[in-house]
């Protein structure tokens, strides 16, 4: 067994190379450690592009090892992408916040990954890089292959970033989750909502719920009837009932039953959907 | 060895009050020096593990241990048909120490190893060969009591480990003609006690000692005794020493007794320690939690409030084997009958078999499931009637001077002022709105006489060692609530000295008194009462010898004594006297509690303690109606345990009693899948972590008891007790209608207010 502090992304890249696919990519490990150990792992903790947040050229940059922690206390993301904060402080506990990562809670796969979820709701693309060089963009939807399972190979790609449009001025985001205890339980449903206004109205949109699907799923219909209407109680009620149509979710022993979660769904959304929009409202030139 | 008669050195000590006193055993645990059974490592150790069966029923057809035997490492191998063993049991003897034919759930323990280091021993597991031939099972206790449902033990038959009928009074007449009769079903499910060491136990096999079992339980002389049974050792060579405890709840009395008896079969054979660790996951599937019980329960109640009867039929779900399931059921089916004056009660308890884990005690045996549901028909009844909910209790709350249902003898009892402060703190009388408000009440034993008939007190030694200080020697253990600390407290104000002038010594069997041990809320009231006595023992002892040493009769304060000629002597110096005119003997003062014969007749009628404490809980919660998610905001816990000896860890109690009665209100539970438990981890049975407790108020009704060391009663199991029917009547005053089984998860409550039919 080898472990490599990496420390810098060339040096990643040669390493897991060199590991011809035994080797693998690892960051906070709290979801590694759980399955089987690789041979040979290499840490993207120390990086400076995987661990750094910033705002360019009107993109904000989150590295894929920031930690739940560092997203849900960061003033930039709290200002300009506050669903991300929200997602990342509900992550199972304070030890999991502070060594957990948000590339790490995408590639994992979970269908209801909070930080995953947030991200999507956000629009977030992921930035990577593979042991051949090549880079490539992907919408953090589309990195889904099935259950559980992440189109990343970490043994051959890198994820070094997120990029996402920040929120500004009559922008809001939030998430909301719902869990039978308080801390270290994962979700029954988790959601996202993203909302610009114009003069109180919806002009653009993005509504994200799970688990349904292997990805966090867009609710790209429900989004249609928002489309052009205010952010009031009959809006809120016309959501919370065309997303439980929308989406079809499913029931389990350890969490719920299909028909709890089909209403909390809609609850979810709807209650996320009401949050950005009065942080859209309320927002000033900086965003929510 | 010559010692040197100690200087003069007198040392006044403050008074033996501070109810707040702290024992530095607390210091060795946060500080993370105490060792704890799961710590222990013995020289040539070797690690047991134990086989399982995949099965929740099947018969055993072959087992092949070739394979295992051969692998380097692997030191000793045992199977059910090798061992010839007689059935055990605690309340009822159905367990073998492996399975022979037969195996009954998920879990059962088919055959065990012990290997040079673990990875080997599971390897060894693994390399078993065990031929099943599956049988039905049935997993439901209702249908497991139906004719035609497969059978799990053939001399328990219709799968009934233990029933009870029971008759008091004239119920018959006082249902006859009711102003109103409330009736409903109510179910709990099966609940671990989830301490955080998972239960361990390194067994040594010394040919001079015996056995030595290194584990930590609350009853080690009741596990003793049942080990060296089934080993068939004489009691003498069998013995217990506790390292430090991590959690018990009940969990601890008799432990996990396949793991005592497996690891010291295997010391046995291989000649070598033996050391079996439960993984968590075996804790959830294998361990014994406290049954689950389904109580259909109905009361007849007069226009005015008053109780007139009250009828009940109990099904509880034993799992495949007994443990303690029977006498838990029992404190189920009539404890909580006797908090209120209930002329009349009829009351029929089936135990059945299932294929599934065997359950064993938790803190309050019981008495909490039952509370949910009597105290929940209250408030149905006040509801019906259009009365207060606190007026309904105080009308029918037992006092002073009462005998019970079940000829229990209310002597000392502050239950009607528990309820008036719980209700004040709460603010019963300025309720905010959008908020819903419960209370619910209890009364609890301090230590049943019917345990054991037998064997009903406790004993205790007192040594003054020749430094002067104090130890005590009992066999009550001190687990993390706190008796130790009021050991020593009890003796320090017998003896007059400071309460860090004494120790308590109780891990080891071979010097400790025999004791029952740490449960049924029997340990300040009746073990400290020992304590006590030992201590007034040794007082007179001290008192006649430094009379003799002065020449003078003595006085004592503050731990110095005093001649009437004005002559001082330190303890140390009556003890060094002693120790010379005896050559080497310490001064001992014996305590020995027998509570007095009290009558009760073959069906249990009767004071079966020598007190009880009550308490009344007040709890404020609020309801998110889009989901069903219920938020307990508040609790108030007012208790009449009699005089506090310390209130720190009395209050301790509370906070960690009431934390578990929230866990089994509003989360925990076992979840079964056709016998396999599906929530076998600490991440999936969900407990309360400090987020989802309420604030929790604790209120102490110091009415003195005479029966227990310095007017104080036991308190540890009652806190858990009135938790659970008090946050279901604020949940169904939130709500407006009401759920019966528990926990109170978002989606029950949801289900009812919208009127779903019931989905799981
Ligand atoms: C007790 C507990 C509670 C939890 N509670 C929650 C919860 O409430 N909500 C929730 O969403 N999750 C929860 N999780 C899951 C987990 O903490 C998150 O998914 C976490 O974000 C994973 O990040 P990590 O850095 O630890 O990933 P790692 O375990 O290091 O890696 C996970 C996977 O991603 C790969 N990987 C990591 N980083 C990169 C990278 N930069 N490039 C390429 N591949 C990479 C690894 O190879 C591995 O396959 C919990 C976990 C535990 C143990």
């Amino acid at each position: 067994m080898s472990y490599l502090i990496a420390s810098s992304l060339e040096e990643a890249l040669t390493s897991l190379r060199d590991g011809s696919g035994k080797a693998r990519a690892v960051a906070g490990a709290t979801d590694l450690y759980l399955q089987e150990m690789p041979y040979g792992l290499v840490d993207l903790s120390f990086l400076k592009e995987t661990t750094v947040i910033e705002e360019k050229e009107g993109l904000m940059s989150l590295g894929a090892a920031v930690t739940h922690a560092l997203a849900a206390s960061s003033p930039l993301v709290l200002s300009r992408a506050r669903a991300l904060a929200e997602g990342c402080a509900a992550i199972g506990s304070p030890q999991i916040r502070n060594i957990g990562t948000i590339g790490g809670n995408v590639i994992n796969a979970a269908p209801a990954a909070d930080a995953a979820v947030a991200l999507v709701g956000l629009g977030a693309k992921a930035e990577l890089v593979d042991i051949n060089r090549e880079t490539r963009t992907e919408a953090v939807e589309n990195l889904y292959w099935t259950h559980n399972r992440s189109l990343v190979d970490s043994s051959k790609e890198i994820m070094v970033r997120f990029l996402i449009k920040p929120c500004l001025a009559g922008e809001g985001s939030a998430f909301t989750r719902f869990a039978a205890r308080r801390a270290l339980a994962l979700p029954m449903v988790n959601a996202a909502a993203r909302v610009k206004l114009e003069k109180g109205f919806v002009k653009e949109v993005r509504l994200v719920a799970a688990p349904a699907r292997p990805a966090p799923t867009r609710l790209l219909k429900t989004e249609e009837l928002v489309i052009g209407r205010p952010v009031n109680g009959e809006t809120i009620s016309m959501v919370e009932k065309a997303v439980a149509e929308e989406i079809e979710v499913r029931g389990s022993l350890l969490r719920c039953s299909a028909r709890y979660r089909q209403h909390l769904v809609g609850v979810l959304v709807a209650s996320a959907l009401k949050t950005a929009a009065t942080r859209a409202g309320t927002s000033g030139k900086a965003g929510d | 060895m010559i010692l040197k008669a100690p200087e003069k050195n007198i040392r006044r000590y403050g008074k033996a009050e501070g109810t707040g006193y702290q024992s530095p055993e607390v210091w060795s645990k946060v500080t993370g020096k105490a060792v704890y059974g799961i710590d222990l490592n013995l020289p040539g150790m070797l690690y047991g593990k134990i086989l399982r069966s995949p099965y929740p029923h099947a018969r055993i057809k072959k087992v092949d241990t070739t394979a295992a035997e051969a692998l380097p490492g692997v030191r000793a191998v045992l199977t059910g048909a090798k061992l010839e063993s007689k059935p055990f049991g605690i309340a009822v003897e159905d367990e073998l120490p492996l399975a022979v034919d037969r195996v009954r759930y998920i879990g059962d323990e088919v055959a065990a190893v012990a290997a040079v280091d673990l990875q080997t021993a599971v390897q060894a597991i693994k390399a078993i060969k065990v031929e099943y031939e599956e049988l039905p099972a049935v997993c439901d206790p209702a249908e497991a009591l139906q004719e035609g449902a497969p059978q799990l033990h053939d001399n328990f038959p219709g799968n009934v480990a233990w029933q009870r009928e029971l008759v008091r009074g004239s119920p018959g007449d006082a249902f006859t003609g009711a102003d109103l009769v409330v009736e409903e079903n109510f179910t709990v499910p099966a609940i671990h006690q989830a301490y955080l060491e998972p239960i361990s136990c390194v067994a040594v096999d010394d040919p001079y000692t015996g056995i030595t079992l290194h584990t930590a339980l609350q009853s080690p002389d009741a596990v003793r005794k049942i080990v060296a049974g089934v080993l068939n050792y004489p009691l003498s060579k069998v013995h217990v020493s506790g390292p430090v405890m991590g959690g018990g709840f009940g969990g601890r009395v008799y432990g996990n007794l396949k793991v005592y008896i497996l690891s010291a079969l295997l010391a046995i054979k291989s000649g070598s320690p033996v050391k079996i660790q439960l993984t968590r996951e075996e804790e959830f599937t294998a361990g014994r939690p406290m049954i689950a019980a389904a109580i259909q329960m109905k009361m007849t109640v007069r226009r005015d409030g008053t109780i007139l009867g009250r009828e009940a039929d109990i099904i509880t779900d034993n799992g495949a084997y007994s443990a303690q399931a029977p006498w838990v059921s029992k404190t189920v089916s009539e404890r909580n009958d006797s908090v209120y004056r209930i002329p009349s009660i009829k009351t029929r308890v089936r135990l059945a078999y299932t294929n599934k884990i065997p359950t064993g005690q938790y803190r309050a045996y019981g008495n909490q499931a039952a509370n949910f549901a009597t105290e929940s028909l209250i408030d149905m009844a006040a509801k019906k009637l259009g009365l207060d909910p606190l007026e309904m209790r105080l009308k029918n709350c037992v006092r002073e001077g009462d005998i019970t249902v079940h000829g229990l003898q209310i002597g000392k009892c502050g239950l009607d002022e528990c309820l008036k402060a719980a209700a004040k703190e709460i603010g019963w009388d300025q309720k905010k709105e959008g908020r819903g408000y419960g209370l619910s009440v209890a009364i609890h034993a301090n230590g049943s006489l019917v345990f054991d008939k037998n064997f009903r007190g406790a004993s205790a030694l007192a040594r003054l060692e020749l430094d002067g200080r104090i130890t005590i020697f009992t066999g009550e253990q001190d687990y993390g609530q706190g008796t130790h600390a009021a050991f020593a407290q009890i003796a320090a104000r017998t003896l007059d000295v400071s309460p860090a002038q004494v120790t308590v010594e109780s891990k080891e069997t071979k010097t400790a008194p025999f004791s029952t041990g740490a449960l049924a809320m029997r340990q300040t009231t009746i073990g400290g009462k020992a304590i006590q006595l030992a201590a007034e023992d040794l007082r007179e002892k001290i008192f006649k010898t430094a009379a003799e040493l002065a020449g003078a009769p003595v006085t004592m304060e503050n731990g110095v004594m005093c001649s009437i000629s004005g002559q001082e002597l330190a303890l140390a110096e009556v003890a060094y006297y002693n120790h010379s005119a005896t050559s080497g003997l310490s001064m001992t003062g014996e305590g020995k509690f027998v509570p007095e014969e009290s009558d009760y007749d073959e069906s249990g009628y009767g004071n079966i303690s020598i007190a009880y404490s009550y308490a009344a809980h007040a709890v404020e919660v609020e309801l998110d109606k889009t989901t069903g998610a219920l938020t307990v905001h508040r609790l108030v816990a007012a208790h009449d345990s009699g005089r506090i000896i310390n209130h720190l860890t009395a209050r301790g109690q509370i906070y960690g009693g009431v934390a578990q009665g929230i866990g089994m209100s509003c989360l925990e539970g076992y979840l079964f899948d056709e016998g396999r438990v599906a929530n076998a981890s600490l991440a999936e049975y969900k407990i309360p972590t400090a987020l989802d407790l309420p604030e929790i108020v604790p209120i102490f009704i110091e009415i003195e008891d005479p029966a227990g060391p310095y007017g104080s009663k036991g308190l540890g199991e009652i806190v858990m007790v009135p938790v659970l029917g008090a946050v279901a009547n604020a949940a169904a005053d939130a709500a407006g209608v009401r759920v019966t089984g528990l926990p109170l998860s978002a989606e029950i409550i949801y289900q009812a207010i919208s009127g779903w039919e019931c989905e799981q």
